[in-house]
């Protein structure tokens, strides 16, 4: 399992990004200041770092050159351009600003982890396995045929397991912005996947909202 | 302005320069013909008083004096050897006698002798210069009249000689003045020159650039003033910078003061909204999102009294210490205790001019600071004096001190000592700002003393 270490001083903040990685299926250890994280770190590795730059003791910066190669997203209230750079420059592998949104704090960790992680190929859960890599859908072992849309959904699902999309945002995750505006498109191809996978009661309709594809971790 | 100032020194120095050598040449040019003009009046004079007596003699011999004019005036013609002289004897108009070539003298001369007088006149004739006394001899020989021809071509030939020297040489000191002009203002203009480099750096932003000071005269005093406003113009960059910096680390510290809470906010609603909530779930994201919105009605709060104690003037009146000091303690009372803190209060004075409910804020938020800054069983003393005819009021700790650095800046709005603006040690560091606008409202003076480790002594002078 992807474990993450989250070094953030506001508890209110610590727990938050905590508990919306757990919603994915991360493993999150938190931590609240720059001594304890680099103890944690030497303690045991981690495969992404979540650091606040602002941090008691020893800041954001001086972690950072001791993460040893780990990947880090840089999460702060500093968005001027020369702390941005500096971020970089030190390392980093993604900045992200305060007040930020979960789906793209989830993006973030979700893209930093595929381009540091190549082990990532496939997820399972019941009877259904995908394959990141061929793009391929099984159930029961048996290869289930889906359309490049319903397979891109279906990732899409996958990556965001356990939150709500709305209709919208899924729209724009699959078929990209300038597409024409149905949402009853994506009403259609959730259907097809519930009926190809099984998924009646795994994929859930959320009043006013949209879908949530809801695995227990 | 320095090819102007060679040029006009160089044009007027050649002008009264060749000027001086012409006067002189045209002097001695002068000189030479009067002393040529003089010598041959005075030889014809000699030649003519001599030749009477020579006529004399020879009329008193009984010879007629036609026949031997050459032989009487041959010997005058040996006057000078050197052939610069000549001789012609005229008698009516008519020449009767000649030293030399008188072809040359023929047409010239004829006209030449006038009644009784002398007349000396300057001809040119054949690239020859020739001075030419003709007078008449006095009676009863004044038929006769005597030419005297002194040839001064030589003179004139060494004048023009020393003419063209003198020129010569005045064109090669013109060109040595010349070099030596530019060589001198060259240097009279370097400080110029040094002043437009030194001005254009600092331009550039090389404020530190100075220039160099030599001696005492006015370039000196120039640059010395010079120097005084570039050291006022890094200055004022210094302090420019300073409230730059000052500016960006408020806005940095407003940005986190307000984000912080709004990221917890929103990002607790959009976890509520989006996931798969446990009722536990849901109740400490509902503390999150309710604890971190009281933390901005907090900050609202203290921002919009900042800005009305900007804004609005104040009631004062009398108010008596010891009922200030009581409603303090009470305020603070539970937090005293938990941290098990003592406090002790005294005063020399009885009352003090003010708005209570802003002294009181005032006070709160300084005692507020000593008792976080205390550990558990810290001592704070509040002391009202009158010192140097001025009421006091100073609040003492013995807690962690700070540094000059975090002293100079602890009364900016939204500064904060610790760096990391953690919530647990601390608010949004407005309280500081507040009590220096509330001892401003009331005259009065916020000043802080303090060392790492050895506690800190804030101070209210009021003069009012």
């Amino acid at each position: 399992m992807t474990s993450i270490l989250i070094v953030e001083d506001e508890v209110a903040i610590n727990e938050l990004v905590k508990r919306n990685l757990q919603l994915v299926g991360y493993h999150c250890t938190s931590v609240f200041d720059g001594k304890t994280a680099i103890s944690e770190m030497q303690r045991q590795s981690y495969d992404l770092i979540v650091l606040d730059i602002m941090l008691p003791g020893l800041d954001g910066f001086e972690v950072i050159k001791h993460a040893n190669e780990t990947p880090t997203i840089f999460l702060t209230a500093k968005n001027n351009l020369p702390d941005r750079i500096k971020g970089f420059s030190m390392g980093a592998d993604d900045y992200l600003t305060k007040p930020f949104e979960m789906l793209e704090l989830l993006a973030r960790v979700e893209a930093v982890l595929r381009r540091t992680q190549k082990n990532r190929n496939y997820f399972e859960v019941g009877d259904v396995k995908i394959d990141f890599n061929s793009h391929q859908v099984y159930l029961n072992g048996q290869l289930v045929e889906c359309t490049p849309k319903e397979y891109e959904l279906l990732e899409v699902l996958v990556n965001n397991r356990n939150i709500a999309l709305s209709r919208e945002r899924l729209l724009d995750l699959v078929w990209g912005y300038d597409f024409e505006r149905d949402s009853r498109t994506i009403d259609v191809h959730i259907q097809k996947l519930r009926k190809k996978l099984g998924w009646e009661d795994v994929i859930k309709t959320i009043y006013k909202l949209g879908y949530r594809l809801e695995v227990l971790q | 302005m320095k090819q102007r100032t060679f040029s006009t020194t160089l044009a007027l120095f050649l002008f009264f320069f060749n000027l001086g050598i012409f006067i002189i040449s045209v002097t001695i040019f002068k000189d030479t013909i009067s002393r040529a003009e003089e010598r041959s009046l005075g030889e014809h004079y000699f030649i003519t008083s001599a030749l009477i007596k020579d006529f004399h003699a020879v009329e008193s011999r009984g010879i007629a004096i036609e026949g031997s004019f050459s032989s009487l005036l041959q010997p005058y013609s040996y006057l000078s050897g050197d052939k610069k002289t000549g001789l012609a004897f005229f008698k009516n108009n008519q020449l009767v006698y000649s030293s030399q070539d008188t072809s040359m003298l023929q047409n010239n001369l004829l006209k030449s002798s006038k009644d009784g007088i002398r007349v000396s006149t300057v001809r040119k004739v054949e690239k020859k210069t020739y001075v030419i006394v003709s007078g008449k001899l006095p009676v009863p020989y004044d038929s006769y009249a005597l030419v005297y021809i002194y040839d001064i071509s030589e003179a004139i030939s060494s004048w023009s000689n020393l003419k063209n020297m003198l020129f010569l040489a005045g064109f090669l000191l013109s060109v040595l003045l010349s070099f030596g002009l530019l060589i001198i203002l060259n240097q009279i203009f370097k400080p110029l020159k040094q002043i437009s480099q030194t001005s254009k750096n600092i331009a550039k932003g090389a404020y530190e650039t100075r220039l160099p000071i030599y001696g005492h005269d006015e370039l000196s005093e120039m640059a010395r003033s010079f120097n005084h406003m570039a050291e006022e113009i890094q200055h004022q960059m210094a302090e420019l910078i300073d409230t730059a910096d000052k500016k960006q680390q408020f806005i940095d510290n407003f940005a986190h003061e307000i984000r912080t809470p709004l990221t917890a906010i929103y990002g607790y609603a959009e976890y509520m909204q989006k996931a798969l909530l446990s009722e536990d779930d849901r109740l400490s994201a509902l503390n999150y999102i309710m604890s971190e919105s009281r933390r901005l009605q907090t900050i609202s709060f203290q921002l919009l009294e900042l800005a009305n104690l900007q804004n609005n003037l104040i009631t004062c009146e009398e108010q008596k210490i010891s009922r200030l000091f009581e409603m303090v303690r009470q305020t603070l009372y539970s937090k005293l205790a938990e941290k098990n803190i003592n406090i002790e209060f005294s005063s020399e004075i009885e009352t003090i001019w003010g708005d209570a409910c802003l002294l009181e804020s005032l006070l709160i938020n300084l005692i507020d600071n000593a008792i976080k800054a205390c550990g558990k069983g810290g001592h704070i003393f509040v002391c009202g004096a009158n010192e140097a005819g001025k009421k006091t009021i100073s609040i003492r700790d013995n807690g962690k001190g700070m540094t000059p650095e975090v002293l100079s800046q602890i009364m900016e709005p939204f500064y904060r000592g610790e760096k990391s603006r953690n919530r647990s040690t601390g608010g949004a560091g407005l309280g500081l700002a507040i009590c220096k606008q509330i001892a401003l409202h009331h005259g009065a003076e916020l000043s802080f003393t303090s060392f790492p480790c050895n506690g800190t002594t804030a101070k209210i002078t009021f003069t009012t």
